[in-house]
């Protein structure tokens, strides 16, 4: 009957049975890690986009704002195009302004670095070494504008080849780098290096892109023709200085949170007219959902007497609690925007966040009063207590915790809304503070939202900053929940 | 013997040492008035509730005057803004969304049932404690954030590495993304349900002689079957309610028929397309076309909230 000890059979099949417990055990173990590791890939991708915002923030500091443009350089084959940084504008009494960069120059290089996209100049500008005050010293160089770097540039036609141009020098300004290379006007530009310069817009574009190519201190080879003879001429283009930044995370977040959106500069957009726009709709929506929430769950909970009436309510609630939030926006526009003529305001909003809260906080409230044992208060009305008295001085005071918790992870997930509030027709652009309930608004995620889809490089930073900002609001409430939870919870 | 006597008529009581049986007049009304305080607020509650229902259904009857349900649910050209010859048809619009679904589902009901098994049997209570709610803000990221990780991070992460042919926008990471988000909600529901499995049921498989893998396949997870089945159905009702995940990550056009490696548009995303389309563009009729979307979400998500409900009530285990 029983098996003989030392049965291979059987302890092999036990072994098998226990390995394969072993790798279910493995494999469901490495699940929960999968999706913990979606959280912290999510945060870490997250904040290495956003720590650009300091990038951002010290070259804004410097003085620089600039925009990408590019040259575009045909060959018979195809068309290479070759991108440059462009200087938009330089604030005055800026470190940038005294080493002399200014308007329209374009930036080649950074630290040594060539620089092709804005985000390569952030990325530096986050992750260079600074002093022990804050302050960054980086080289830079630049080619001076067209008209510093040489002059006025003319067209000339070229012999024989009907509609092509060449570039030639018009004027030429004296003092600049032109002047000092020994060139002259009415010298033909043919040649920057290896680069044909095809045309006089793309002249100076073809001295960049040589420049970019090359260390700062080696002259761009300049082939001219000068009286139907070419010569070369060695141009020192670039001109090099170093920039002092002040790099400052905490300034720059300040920054960030107290202006106001920028419709094509990141570097100045920032999350004022959002964040005031969810805490007053966050205070309409807590004044509006709360009482009615938890007063009609008490209502439901302890006054209505149990029918079918109450039974589908509380079957309609529990299934209301399930909808798309989007669905109460299209509710919210109808009803508050358009019937009662609200139109996009922080009032319409807080209104359509409250219809989306209300039947959870309603479940939740009930929850807490349901954990409430009849006996407690079957007792209070054993001793004569009217039906208010127990619930004031019995049934409140342990599930207030309760529902306080409700209304904080109510609020949590309301702060995260989006899809309700771009059906109000939130406009996407919004760069003042709602001053009163009728005003436009917009709000933490619309403000995402509406950065994410703009086409200029690094509105994705400002994003990713306003959404570290968002999680962090809503860990900071869910923490806050919890701790409320585990400090009043009451065990009958 | 004094039962029925009154209190009043007893020979040696004065009038102050009179038992009150009733509460006195202002007491009455105070507990009336509030009554009525709470009363008033739980009809506002029910009322609000109703109105949400009725303004669904009211508010899409123009449009199916129009257009005839069947071109709605049966035709594939959507093109609702358009001024010469606007299409109705949905069909497009809701195979995009299954297709979603169908991957965030998919993503999120194995991992789920997993780490269900996981947390609820081979954890101790101080590590459930720590991942509990590291799972809880998976599931309270804000939307917005998630499209914005589909968009800029997973994307461009299934492009570089798997699926160079994969659209800016396109419909699997979007799925994907969803997936992760759904993982924690369906995992508490079927955690819930081996929760309530009780104690002697585990010690007497493991009695019999059982390994503790065979007590969860072949007892736990059997008898948490309608759990599973409702994470299943509520994770498919989260999933088509969706709107920013997919309004970000897929894009904003229909296609038909439906290829997740582009860009794909879901019942929810065509809702925010037309909202976002500007004012010229809304006429009582494009309006009424959202409504028709929104009671048709409505209904489904209805449905299918109700069946996950109908499932746990009838299938639950009743263990003594």
């Amino acid at each position: 009957m029983t098996a003989p000890i030392g049965d291979h059979g059987q302890a092999r099949k036990l072994r098998w049975r226990r390995a394969k417990g072993g790798v279910f055990v493995t494999v469901a173990s490495i699940a929960l890690l999968l999706a913990l590791s979606v959280l912290v890939v999510l945060i870490t991708t997250t904040t290495l986009e956003a720590a650009k915002l300091t990038g951002m923030d010290a070259m804004a500091e410097a003085g620089i704002a600039m925009s990408v443009r590019a040259f575009n350089y045909e060959t018979d084959q195809d068309r290479e195009s070759i991108p440059y940084l462009s200087v938009s504008n330089i604030i005055s009494g800026s470190s940038a302004e005294e080493i002399g960069i200014k308007q329209y120059d374009a930036i080649t290089s950074l630290n040594d670095e060539p620089l092709d996209t804005m985000e390569q100049a952030w990325q530096i500008l986050a992750t260079a070494e600074a002093d022990e005050d804050g302050m960054l010293n980086l080289s830079i160089s630049w080619v001076p504008a067209v008209d510093r770097l040489i002059g006025e540039l003319g067209s000339q036609s070229i012999p024989g080849q009907l509609g092509q141009y060449r570039a030639s020098i018009e004027s030429l300004n004296p003092g600049s780098p032109a002047a000092r290379a020994g060139l002259q006007e009415g010298d033909i530009l043919m040649d920057a290096n290896d680069l044909p310069i095809q045309g006089r817009r793309k002249a100076w574009g073809a001295i960049i892109a040589v420049a970019k190519r090359q260390a700062p201190s080696e002259p761009v080879t300049l082939t001219i023709e000068r009286d139907g003879e070419r010569m070369d001429v060695p141009l020192d283009a670039e001109r090099s200085g170093t920039l002092v930044a002040e790099r400052d995370i905490w300034e720059a977040i300040w920054d960030f949170a107290t202006s106001l959106d920028s419709p094509n500069r990141p570097e100045r957009a920032g999350l004022k007219s959002a964040l005031l726009g969810t805490i007053y709709i966050m205070l309409v929506m807590m004044v509006f959902a709360f009482p009615i929430g938890a007063m009609g769950a008490i209502y439901l909970e302890e006054y209505a007497s149990k029918n079918v009436f109450t039974d589908t309510v509380q079957i309609l609630i529990a299934n209301l609690a399930g909808i798309p939030s989007v669905a109460y926006g299209i509710i919210g526009l109808q009803i508050f925007a358009r019937e009662l003529g609200m139109g996009n305001s922080v009032l319409a909003g807080g209104l359509t966040l409250g219809l989306v809260i209300l039947p959870i906080m309603i479940i939740a409230a009930r929850e807490t009063l349901r954990a409430v044992p009849p006996w407690v208060r079957e007792a209070a009305y054993g001793v004569g207590a009217t039906r208010w008295q127990v619930i004031r001085s019995q049934v409140l005071p342990v599930s207030l915790p309760g529902m306080f918790t409700g209304m904080i992870l109510s609020l949590a997930q309301a702060i995260g809304e989006a899809a309700p509030l771009i059906l109000l027709g939130a406009s996407l652009y919004v760069n003042y503070v709602p001053d009163g309930l009728l005003s436009g608004f917009t709000a933490v995620p619309l403000q995402i939202f509406s950065w994410v889809f703009r086409a200029k490089a690094g509105f994705n930073t400002v994003a990713a900053v306003a959404i570290l900002l968002l999680v962090g609001m809503m860990i900071l409430l869910n923490a806050l929940a919890i701790w409320l939870r585990n400090r009043y919870q009451k065990g009958w | 013997m004094e039962r029925h006597g009154s209190p009043s008529s007893r020979p040696d009581s004065g009038p102050e040492r009179r038992i009150r049986l009733h509460a006195p007049r202002g007491r009455r009304l105070k507990e009336n008035l509030i009554y009525g305080i709470f009363l008033l607020s739980g009809s506002a509650a029910i009322v609000i509730t109703l109105l949400t229902v009725g303004t669904f259904v009211v508010r899409s009857v123009p449009f199916f005057q129009e257009v005839s349900v069947w071109e709605f649910v049966g035709t594939a050209d959507w093109n609702p803004i358009s001024d010469f010859s606007p299409d109705f048809g949905a069909l497009a619009l809701m195979t995009n969304t299954l297709v979603i679904t169908a991957i965030a589902v998919a993503v999120a009901l194995p991992l789920a049932l997993l780490i269900a098994v996981v947390v609820s049997e081979y954890l101790n209570t101080r590590m459930r404690k720590t991942v509990k709610p590291i799972l809880e803000i998976l599931a309270g990221i804000p939307t917005v954030v998630y499209g914005f990780f589909a968009l800029e991070t997973v994307t461009p992460f299934l492009q570089s590495t798997i699926w160079p042919g994969l659209g800016y926008a396109n419909g699997v990471s979007a799925g994907l993304v969803m997936g992760f988000m759904i993982i924690p909600l369906a995992a508490s529901i079927i955690e819930d349900v081996l929760y309530a499995i009780p104690r002697s049921i585990r010690e007497g498989a493991l009695a019999m002689g059982a390994t503790k893998f065979e007590t969860v396949w072949k007892i736990l997870l059997p008898a948490g079957i309608s759990g599973i089945g409702a994470a299943f159905i509520l994770s498919m009702s989260r999933a088509i309610g969706e709107t920013m995940i997919v309004t970000m990550a897929a894009g904003m056009q229909p296609a038909w028929p439906p290829d997740p490696s582009g860009t794909m548009m879901t019942m929810t995303a065509s809702i925010v397309n037309i909202a976002t389309g500007g004012e010229h563009a809304m006429t009582d009729f494009i309006w009424g076309a959202v409504f028709a979307i929104g009671l048709y979400l409505f209904v489904v998500t209805l449905v299918l909230n109700v069946i996950s409900h109908l499932i746990v009530e009838r299938y639950r285990e009743q263990y003594e």
